[in-house]
C-alpha cells in the first residue's frame, strides 16, 4: 500500500503553519518526520489521521484520493502526544477493545504483569505511554502514526518499542515523529524534515546539519 | 458486541448528568416530546462543548477504534431518548 499526503495548507489565523507538504509512505517502511518545536509536525499527523481539518489537503492511497477522514476507514491507528485512553478504563479492557493480546504483552513487558486490572489513570505517565504505544502498534491496522513514542520512556522500553516498530512495519506503514532524533534515525527508512512550513526529504543525514536542525558535527 | 461495549463506554461519561435531567423532567411532569427535545438540545450542547474544548482529545480514543463522532452522539441521543421516555412513563404510572 502506498500513502501519499500532498498539497496540505494549514493556517492558524494569519500564520502559515503548513504549505506545499508532500510525503510518501509505503508498507514495510518507517517514515520519520523531524522538525524543531512548533514547526507543525503534530498538526501534520493530526491532519493525516483526520483530527484536524486544513484549508487544503489531498490524501491518496494507492493513487486513489481518500475524501473522508482516514480514521473513519478503520485501518489507521494514531498515538498522539497526549494520553488518549480514558483514565477510568481498565488496562485489560483497553487491550480487549483494541483486539490485542494481554498475555503476549505481559510476557514481553514483565514489569506490567500486575497492572491487568488497574485503571489507566493509576499508571505513571511513562507506563501509560508504553501501553498506548504498544496498542497503537499491535492492533490491526494498515497505517500507524506515532507522535513522540519515545518521550517519557525508560531506555529499556525505548529499545522494546524500537524492536516492535521493526516487527510491525512488515505489514503496515509506520509514520513516526520524535525529538529523540537518534532513535528516529535508527528506526527510519525515510526521513522528512519539516522546515519553513514544508517537507524536505533527507537523503543524507548531514543535510540535517546543513538545514540547521542539528548542530554541526553532532552526527559522527 | 465489542462495538456496543465501546459505545456504552462513551455513553457512561454522560449518563449521570442525563439521568439527573430525566429525574427533573419527571418531577415537573414533562410530556414526552418536550423531554426528547430537551435531550436533543443537551446532546447538541455536549457535542459542541466536546468539540470546542480540550475534551476533544478524548475523542481520539474512539476515532482510533474507527468510530465516527457523529455516529456516537446520534446513537447516544437515540438511546438516551428511549431511556428518558421509559423513565417518564414510570413516573406517570406512580
Amino acid at each position: 500500500m502506498i500513502l501519499e499526503v500532498d498539497n496540505i495548507e494549514l493556517n492558524f489565523k494569519n500564520k502559515r503553519i503548513l504549505s506545499g507538504i508532500y510525503l510518501k509512505a509505503e508498507t514495510g517502511k518507517v517514515i520519520a518526520i523531524l522538525g524543531s518545536n512548533g514547526c507543525g509536525k503534530s498538526s501534520l499527523l493530526d491532519i493525516i489521521f483526520g483530527n484536524l481539518k486544513p484549508k487544503y489537503k489531498l490524501i491518496r492511497i494507492d493513487n486513489k484520493p481518500i475524501l473522508k477522514p482516514l480514521y473513519k476507514t478503520g485501518f489507521i491507528k494514531y498515538l498522539p502526544q497526549y494520553h488518549f485512553i480514558p483514565n477510568g478504563m481498565v488496562v485489560k479492557s483497553a487491550f480487549n477493545m483494541f483486539g490485542v493480546s494481554w498475555d503476549e504483552f505481559a510476557s514481553s513487558f514483565n514489569a506490567f504483569k500486575t497492572y491487568k486490572s488497574y485503571s489507566m489513570g493509576k499508571l505513571s505517565g511513562g507506563e501509560r505511554r508504553v501501553i498506548e504505544t504498544y496498542l497503537a502498534l499491535k492492533s490491526k491496522s494498515l497505517i500507524t502514526i506515532l507522535d513522540e513514542p519515545f518521550s517519557h520512556l525508560a531506555p529499556i522500553h525505548i529499545e522494546a518499542i524500537k524492536t516492535l516498530i521493526e516487527e510491525e512495519k512488515r505489514n503496515k506503514i509506520v509514520i513516526v515523529s520524535d525529538h529523540m532524533y537518534q532513535h528516529i534515525i535508527d528506526s527510519a527508512d525515510k526521513i522528512y524534515l519539516l522546515k519553513n512550513a514544508t517537507t524536505k526529504e533527507i537523503k543524507n543525514l548531514k543535510e540535517l546539519e546543513s538545514y540547521r536542525y542539528l548542530n554541526e558535527n553532532v552526527l559522527k | 458486541m465489542k462495538h456496543l461495549l465501546i459505545f456504552f463506554h462513551f455513553y457512561k461519561t454522560y449518563i449521570a448528568w442525563s439521568f439527573i435531567i430525566t429525574l427533573l423532567l419527571g418531577f415537573v411532569d414533562s410530556h414526552y416530546i418536550p423531554a426528547v427535545l430537551t435531550k436533543l438540545f443537551l446532546t447538541v450542547f455536549a457535542w459542541y462543548l466536546t468539540n470546542e474544548t480540550a475534551s476533544k482529545r478524548k475523542l481520539t480514543f474512539y476515532k482510533n477504534l474507527g468510530f465516527s463522532i457523529q455516529s456516537l452522539f446520534i446513537s447516544m441521543f437515540v438511546l438516551d431518548s428511549l431511556l428518558t421516555v421509559f423513565i417518564l412513563f414510570l413516573f406517570k404510572l406512580l
